[in-house]
């Protein structure tokens, strides 16, 4: 197993950025998906796009984020990529509405931003998860689902 | 499985870090998460892993000193965190007090390679910062009602791996152990789930397996 126990760069540094395309000329750069929440991990057993399985084993103080070089040597490189985050659209009838949602959300731990009259949450899981959740909220209508994705 | 045949060369960086992996061990009052600890300690020992833990408690010290009268593990390895509220508070909201005594159990401990923290949590919501652990297990057992995984609580969904405990009691409880295992499978997507009798140990061996494979890495 590939074991990756330090962030040695970052994708967006120029000078990395040009070893990475030299490199990907060769097909030797290879990507770990993460989602966001895993990013504050450790340890995490993880495989790369190319099916190599690895092992993240960082120190408490570093952590990874999105294009996170875990290796980069002349033959090769692994790079971390994060997942898109995937958006539940709420939109509350009224204020009344509004305030509960709010309420529920932070009750729940979700994490939301606010767009205008609607709050987006954060999906960690699938949207069933969060649907089944709110299904008082929006069976009566006091919330309407405006999308999710 | 390409491992590093695949084109990547071999990586020669540090065979591991300083501090230990971090496992949090949490679910509802008297599920067995006790009593799964005291499973798991004579276990990782006799792999040769270098272990310590917290365990954590709203105003007393009892868990950790059930664990420290065990005799399964040096006293001095043991540490209690009072959290003074609900205990998953300390695990997720503000995991300070844990977290500085799992630093502390690394400075004393040099060559610590994993810390259990246990903590309970009064509902089926409580859950780990991913700040303070590497991963962990939320335990939930047959006599607390063969609904839980349906009920999808934030602990059943989202830990990385669930453990049905004291599955001897499902003929006394009424409860239909494959139907819950069924609907625990279907709520965590596939996700981990044991099924564990920490009275006996039936099960603990493959809790012990996943820990080691999915954080410590050691190859043993």
């Amino acid at each position: 197993m590939l074991r990756l126990t330090s962030i040695v760069g970052s994708a967006s540094d120029p000078a990395t950025a040009e070893r990475l395309h030299a490199l990907s000329h060769r097909g030797v750069v290879e990507y770990v998906t993460l989602n966001r929440a895993d990013t504050a991990r450790r340890r995490l057993h993880v495989f790369t796009d190319r099916g190599t399985e690895a092992a993240i084993l960082l120190e408490r103080s570093e952590r990874l984020a999105n294009g996170s070089v875990l290796r980069l040597d002349d033959q090769g490189a692994v790079v971390v990529r994060l997942e898109e985050p995937q958006w539940l659209a709420l939109e509350p009838r009224d204020t009344a509405a509004a305030i509960e949602l709010g309420y529920f959300c932070g009750n729940m731990h979700w994490k939301v931003r606010f767009a205008g009259t609607m709050l987006h949450v954060s999906m960690e899981g699938p949207a069933e998860d969060y649907l089944v959740r709110i299904a008082a909220l929006t069976g009566d209508g006091r919330v309407r689902v405006a999308g999710h994705g | 499985m390409n491992d590093i045949a695949a084109g990547l060369g071999p990586a020669v960086q540090g065979n591991r870090p300083r501090t230990a992996a971090r496992v949090g061990i949490g679910g509802p009052v008297g599920s067995g998460k006790t009593a799964l600890l005291e499973q798991l300690i004579p276990r990782f020992l006799a792999r040769g892993t270098d272990i310590a833990v917290i365990t954590n408690d709203i105003a007393t010290k009892e868990d950790a000193e059930r664990v420290r009268r065990s005799g399964l593990i040096a006293p001095e390895r043991v540490l209690a965190v009072e959290t003074g509220a609900c205990p998953h508070s300390a695990i997720r909201e503000d995991p300070t007090l844990n977290m500085q005594s799992a630093d502390e159990l690394d400075r004393r401990f040099p060559g610590l390679e994993l810390i259990l923290i246990e903590s309970g949590g009064d509902n089926l919501a409580s859950s780990f910062s991913l700040d303070l652990v590497d991963y962990w297990l939320f335990v939930i057992d047959v006599a607390g009602g063969d609904d839980i995984p349906r009920k999808r609580g934030l602990g059943v969904l989202s830990c990385d791996l669930l453990v049905i405990n004291k599955t001897d009691l499902a003929p006394y409880t009424r409860t239909d152990l494959p139907r819950m295992r069924r609907e625990a499978d279907e709520v965590r997507g596939g996700r981990p789930v044991l099924l564990t009798n920490c009275a006996t140990g039936e099960g603990v061996d493959a809790v012990v397996e996943t820990i080691a494979r999915e954080v410590l890495f050691d190859g043993r």
